[in-house]
């Protein structure tokens, strides 16, 4: 492994994949290969069924490629079955998602504390607890996702995804639930974060404008990797 | 650190009521099985404890010999309380009256079970005792003081001995429900026997041995016993075929088993689905725990945990719930009967836990493993792993289960498949139905936005998961259905066989002559009475020519001196009649061809003696009356009814015997209290004829049936409210289904009115198709059990084929619209909400 690809904490290489339909296979992805440095933050936009929440799940972990190969922090997915890419999430990756996805029946502290727990770490309260106050919900430490309001279970959501301090956070559509002021209040706090912790952040996002807080965006259009451009935060980082 | 966060999610999941369905389901399958078990088993005691009564023990022995010494040895080491009996005819003289009396000689623990009631005079009041009459004293039924004309405190003779008439004998708790000899009953001490000379080697007298204890030790003694039973002595137990209430004891038990098997079947029901409902509520949260890194393991363990958890609470509470409600159920049905229920076993806790588990486990495998196997990318793609909600395998390992649990309740195959096999048929009839009309609503053409297109666009659209609802509340229909039916036909046909106008007396020995004086008196006292049958002795002496005790020892594959079983060598009563007794059912051959005015003599024979005779049609049979031989020839064979408290025979004859032999008459009355002086005179003035007083037995017939009348409302109530549960369940689970289309359709703007009229609309649907499919399902299934089972003749019950579908569609839709309008009330931002 050279020296370039170890700075790369996400590296994709003919990363294609088909799923199989009543009316035959049907490609999703074809032929992505791009790379992602270690606490940069990378946009992948494109429209409506384009394939770039299938990217984001193949980079994730979460779904197997049919071919190509993607490296997360030098591990190569493919050669890690189910449980070993649990445990790579548990160590690396966080997640923010367009639904929130809290479970309902734990307050917004045991949501943030979840994957410390599941992970077995003991002390991931106290970090729960700064991760909140962070996000600005220190008063609402004991409250039901039920009791919140969207902008604020994303925000439980977001300090979920920061816990145990993880490398790589995948972001799907953070703000597309929100209205623009609670939109805005999110994506600020995320890249705020972001910063913070150094991590390297890969958003999913339709919209433009957040696109461009990334430093760079990968355009993908009818499954294809059409092009790589800088963003507004390319001199940021 | 899992089991941390998993006791955290379970008490977290239990307060905010995700457990509760599968709690409510455990829990109701235990209490169900706990309150119908104990119950049964309680009341089933109570029954065998009172039935007991009628054969004055719990078991017997019968025999023409002498037993040996042995066998009471042994019951006394086996823990079994022992009575010793002897039956024999014997002259009585008093005051120059000579009566031939039936006497019964007895040891002093005699009976073991109920008791013995005498008067102290003839015109005192009857009370119990517990044991017969001391050495050298004996006690006369009322017949023989009249007979005899002797009062309380003179002497009898009998046979070579004398004794002081102690008592007036009034019932014995296993006298005979009628005997040509029943008003000349003699009640002696066992000690006694030799001072009567009475029983000389070849004497005709039958031999008893009584037995008390628990099952154990009886069936202990039994397996001791039946290797070396001879085939001339009988052993009896309550339940046999033939004791006048072992038929309706038998049906009742069945019934008690089966209401147990429903209440299996619905908690079974509510379980399967509850735990598939829970586990499809928890795919988020899987998912959600993999993609952060939860490993399988760790989410295995963590469900594991809950579901034990979930098992354990639920059956500890099943048995709580249970066991008050069955001491709530038992404490007033004692005190409407008015005796203690023996308290139950084991059993029930054992039963009903073992069961709790075997639910708990069996109906969440499969869901559990379904679970596990979600993918992590559901939390991208939120319909994935939806496609596992209907499993083959889950629907499979469930019917398995349930079988296998009917089965191991039951300990019946027969039974078992017939619910089953019925069960199975609704599923398919429902399934088909279901496709056939959710695809035919749509083109009904009904008007977009109004309530009833709603309904059946709602009903379409969710086809598959209709398709399951429909089965479950038509099985929760079918089962209630049924076990109401079953329960008012087996309390109709014992009302039918003991009917308040009963005949209470039978009046024997009537003379010819005397027939039209006592007619005329009935009329004048207006007594109610049946007919007068012409009766009859006769002893069976010979089939086709070969001498009856050569052929029944032959039968029994005996030496041919050893006699025959004691129903077979007794005289049996004979009559004479145009037409089948009420009761009685041809089982082969027919009755009297020309009205039985021919030449040859015609017999139909009680179908138990076919068997044991070895009897066919067209047999000529020689019976000896009055040592006269008449040949007659057996054209029918008849199933008697035993336990109808009505003069049954073992033999009816063509009525052209009338005038070859000599007979005396015999009738039945239901008589009042008012009516005593009246008959105290008529037995004054014709001294030879007896009556017979059935009252006591009628009562204790009717209270036994009463008994088990009201434990069997009660069972059902309980399956009844179990069946309602899963009801209430099902809607609640399928209105919780459809929650997020309520929700759109407020947001939208729709009406309450209308959502609520569509629901109701629905439900109605619903409920209605699952109700008419089981009460026709149900009906079959009867028809099956009531002849298989219950020996009932099966009928069908039009009424249910509008009762099923009138009070589903009632029920369903009426729990559906409260639950709707119910959260119609909350607000549509709350609702959103909820929806998370």
């Amino acid at each position: 492994m050279s020296v370039l690809s170890q700075l790369n904490v996400i590296q994709v290489s003919g990363l294609t994949q088909r799923v199989n339909t009543l009316e035959g296979s049907l490609t999703i992805l074809s032929d992505i290969n791009f790379s992602v440095k270690s606490g940069e933050s990378v946009a992948i936009v494109g429209a409506s069924g384009s394939g770039k929440s299938t990217l984001l799940s193949l980079l994730a972990g979460l779904d197997v490629a049919s071919q190509g190969e993607v490296h997360l922090d030098g591990d190569a997915l493919s050669t890690l079955d189910e449980e070993a890419r649990a445990q790579l999430r548990a160590e690396k990756i966080g997640f923010v998602f367009q639904s929130f996805m809290l479970v309902q029946s734990l307050t917004a502290l045991e949501n943030v504390m979840l994957p410390a727990e599941l992970a077995g770490d003991h002390d991931a309260k106290a970090q729960a607890v700064e991760l909140l106050d962070k996000v600005g919900l220190s008063h609402r430490l004991g409250h039901y996702p039920s009791q919140l309001s969207g902008g604020e279970q994303q925000r439980v959501a977001i300090a979920r995804a920061f816990i145990g301090s993880p490398k790589i956070l995948f972001a799907d559509e953070p703000s597309a639930n929100l209205d623009s002021k609670n939109g805005h209040l999110i994506e600020t706090l995320l890249f705020d974060l972001n910063k913070q912790n150094g991590t390297t952040l890969v958003l999913v996002t339709h919209d433009e404008q957040l696109a461009k807080k990334c430093q760079r965006i990968i355009h993908i259009e009818g499954g294809q990797l059409e092009k790589i451009s800088e963003g507004g935060a390319a001199n940021v980082g | 650190m899992w089991v941390k966060l998993a006791f955290k999610l379970f008490s977290r999941e239990f307060r905010r009521g995700e457990l509760t369905i599968i709690f409510a389901a455990i829990a109701l399958a235990v209490l169900t099985v706990f309150s119908l078990s104990a119950i049964t088993e309680r009341i089933s005691l109570n029954i065998a404890h009172k039935s007991s009564d009628f054969i004055a023990s719990d078991r017997r022995l019968s025999s023409n010999h002498a037993f040996e010494p042995q066998l009471l040895k042994q019951a006394s080491q086996f823990g079994l309380a022992t009575a010793q009996m002897l039956y024999f005819d014997s002259m009585l003289f008093a005051n120059d009256e000579l009566v031939l009396g039936s006497v019964k000689a007895t040891t002093a623990a005699y009976p073991l079970r109920g008791k013995i009631t005498i008067k102290d005079n003839l015109t005192s009041k009857a009370y119990e005792v517990e044991t017969g009459p001391k050495a050298g004293s004996v006690w006369l039924s009322e017949g023989l003081f009249y007979t005899l004309k002797v009062n309380v405190g003179d002497k009898v003779e009998l046979g070579a001995g004398k004794f002081n008439v102690t008592k007036v004998l009034v019932k014995e708790p296993d006298a005979p429900f009628f005997s040509l000899s029943g008003n000349k009953r003699v009640l002696l001490n066992y000690a006694d026997i030799e001072t009567t000379q009475a029983v000389q080697p070849g004497s005709r007298v039958f031999h008893r041995l009584l037995f008390a204890g628990n099952e154990q030790e009886l069936s202990d003694y039994y397996a001791w016993l039946k290797p070396q039973l001879k085939s001339n002595q009988n052993w009896q137990g309550l339940k046999d075929r033939q004791s006048p209430l072992g038929n309706n004891l038998d049906r009742a038990e069945r019934f008690l088993l089966l209401a147990g098997l429903f209440g299996i079947m619905l908690a079974a029901v509510a379980m399967a689905v509850s735990a598939k409902r829970y586990c499809e509520r928890q795919y988020d949260p899987v998912a959600m725990m993999k993609t952060l890194g939860g490993s399988r393991k760790v989410i295995r363990n963590i469900f594991l945990l809950h579901l034990s958890l979930v098992t354990t609470f639920s059956i500890v509470a099943g048995l709580a719930l249970g066991f008050v409600l069955q001491t709530i159920g038992a404490d007033y049905l004692a005190t409407f009967m008015g005796t203690e229920l023996p308290q139950a076993g084991v059993r029930p806790w054992l039963l009903s836990a073992f069961i709790g588990l075997v639910c708990a486990l069996m109906f969440s495998l499969k869901p559990l493993l379904d679970l596990f196997d979600i993918p992590p990318l559901r939390v991208l793609r939120r319909n994935l792993g939806d496609t596992l909600a209907i499993s083959r395998i889950h629907i499979g390992l469930s019917m398995l289960t349930i079988f296998v649990l009917m089965w191991l309740f039951s300990g019946e195959i027969v039974t078992t498949l017939i619910l089953f096999a019925s069960t199975l048929v609704v599923i398919a009839v429902l399934f088909a139905l279901s496709r056939l009309l959710f695809a035919a609503g749509r083109k009904l053409g009904l008007s977009p936005g109004s309530s009833w297109s709603l309904a059946l666009a709602t009903l379409q659209k969710r086809a598959n998961a209709n398709a399951i609802q429909l089965i479950s509340f038509a099985l929760a229909i079918k089962l209630m259905l049924f076990l109401v039916v079953l329960k008012n036909d087996i309390i109709s046909d014992w009302q039918m066989q003991v009917p308040a106008d009963a005949p209470n007396m039978f009046i024997i020995n009537i003379a010819k002559e005397e027939v039209t004086p006592i007619k005329k008196f009935f009329k004048d006292n207006n007594i109610a009475h049946e007919d007068f049958y012409p009766v009859f002795s006769g002893r069976v002496d010979a089939v086709n020519g070969e001498e009856f005790a050569r052929r029944v020892s032959k039968q029994e594959g005996e030496e041919k001196d050893e006699n025959a079983r004691e129903g077979v060598s007794r005289e049996p009563n004979l009559t004479w009649l145009t037409s089948l007794p009420e009761g009685n059912e041809i089982t082969e051959g027919e009755w009297f061809s020309d009205g039985g005015t021919g030449d040859d003599i015609e017999v139909s024979v009680f179908d138990g003696w076919q068997e044991t005779l070895g009897l066919k049609i067209g047999d000529i049979i020689t019976l000896l009356v009055n040592e006269q031989p008449i040949d007659a020839k057996v054209t029918s064979f008849r199933k008697v009814d035993w336990g109808s408290l009505k003069p049954n025979f073992v033999m009816i004859l063509s009525p052209n015997m009338a005038g070859k032999v000599p007979v005396t008459y015999f009738s039945a009355a239901k008589l009042h209290d008012r009516d005593t002086k009246g008959i105290s005179q008529l037995l004054q003035r014709y001294p030879t004829i007896s009556m017979i007083d059935i009252k006591a037995q009628i009562e204790q017939a009717q209270s036994i049936i009463a008994q088990v009348s009201l434990a069997i409302g009660f069972v059902l109530s309980i399956v009844l409210v179990s069946g309602a549960l899963v009801l209430v369940s099902q809607v609640q689970a399928s209105l919780a289904e459809r929650m997020q289309e309520v929700v759109i359709l407020r947001t939208l703007g729709a009406k309450g009115r209308l959502i609520k009229l569509a629901t109701l609309y629905e439900f109605m649907l619903l409920g209605g198709i699952a109700g008419l499919v089981a009460a026709i399902v149900s009906d079959v299934a009867l028809l099956v059990i009531q002849q298989q089972l219950f020996d009932i003749a099966g009928r069908l019950h039009p009424y249910i084929w509008l009762l099923g579908p009138v009070s589903g569609a009632l029920f369903v839709s009426s729990i559906g619209y409260f639950m709707v309008a119910n959260t119609m009330r909350q607000n549509t931002q709350g609702l959103l909400r909820k929806l998370g």
